[in-house]
């Protein structure tokens, strides 16, 4: 049986193999994500009460603010938090823009999960995290 | 261009908070309000109440340094709570100012813009500081320099 020892070169199969191995188990390890960035931390995130005030005030069905997504009608803080984390599980996910702290995530739910500025069905959910991995904000888009 | 803001009547003024609140909260949180943006005809404020002033200011001076240091020919301003956006994009000494929540666009000389954009940071940094002076205790935002930054 031949053996690799540390400092000699890898034979030209065995470097076709380690590629596969990594495409293949690289990809099992993002299946359910919608990007490729397996750096980021998709731990569960903080939510507290001020972040949930701050979404509900802004973006609840009831919300009276403009120029803002809404949730669907029927929304419920326990809702609200299992859609966060199968945003921030599943979801693109990029540095926040502008310098802000943090993280976005995006994640398109395949169904309509309340309605974008325009009136018209939304199906995704933007998350910003802070750099603490706090909910900041959660909105339909 | 007119460049102004216009403060909520009932944006977040707990001094508690306000002393404690740290970069995002001040970013996302507290002052909301409405960015007044036109020029002639074109009118591109928000009538929202919600666009966090601060966050507002420190984005826009940023935009307007690294369009005038050449860094990026074009940025993007993300609103916080919406897909919302302003695009700024440079063509020789112009900045051409699009968004996509009202029709038209807004030139102006990239100079102007600059100019523009570090006054209303240190116009919003005087009001907010003459309206609460305990701001002045709260290091993060110290830190944010709303006024001269980037100078």
């Amino acid at each position: 049986m031949s053996r690799i020892r540390v400092g000699s070169p890898i034979p030209a199969l065995s470097w076709a193999a380690w590629i596969a191995l990594i495409a293949i188990f690289g990809s099992v390890g993002n299946a359910g994500a919608q990007d490729a960035a397996n750096v980021v931390d998709r731990s569960q995130v903080v939510i507290s009460e001020r972040a949930i005030h701050h979404i509900m005030v802004r973006h609840w069905p009831d919300s009276p603010a403009a120029g803002a997504g809404k949730y669907a009608p029927g929304m419920t803080a326990d809702l609200l938090r299992q859609m966060v984390d199968e945003t921030v599980e599943n979801g693109r996910s990029r540095e926040n823009t502008n310098g802000r702290p943090g993280r976005i995530y995006e994640y398109d739910f395949g169904h309509p999960i309340g309605i974008k500025v325009n009136g018209r069905p939304a199906y995704r959910l933007r998350v910003v995290v802070n750099d603490r991995n706090e909910l900041v904000t959660a909105f339909p888009f | 261009m007119h460049l102004d803001y216009r403060l909520s009547e009932n944006w977040d003024s707990d001094p508690v908070f306000l002393l404690a609140a740290d970069e995002t909260e001040f970013r996302y949180y507290a002052f909301a309000g409405d960015i007044i943006l036109r020029k002639a005809q074109t009118d591109l404020s928000t009538h929202w109440g919600w666009v966090p002033l601060v966050d507002f200011a420190i984005g826009l001076r940023d935009i307007a340094a690294s369009i005038e240091a050449g860094i990026a020919a074009a940025r993007t301003f993300e609103f916080t709570e919406s897909d919302a956006t302003l695009e700024f994009e440079r063509l020789g000494a112009e900045i051409t100012v699009r968004s996509s929540y009202a029709p038209g666009k807004i030139v102006l000389p990239s100079t102007e813009f600059r100019k523009q954009a570090l006054d209303f940071g240190r116009r919003l940094d005087m009001e907010l500081l003459s309206r609460l002076p305990e701001l002045r205790q709260n290091a993060a935002y110290q830190a944010l320099k709303l006024s001269g930054l980037s100078d």
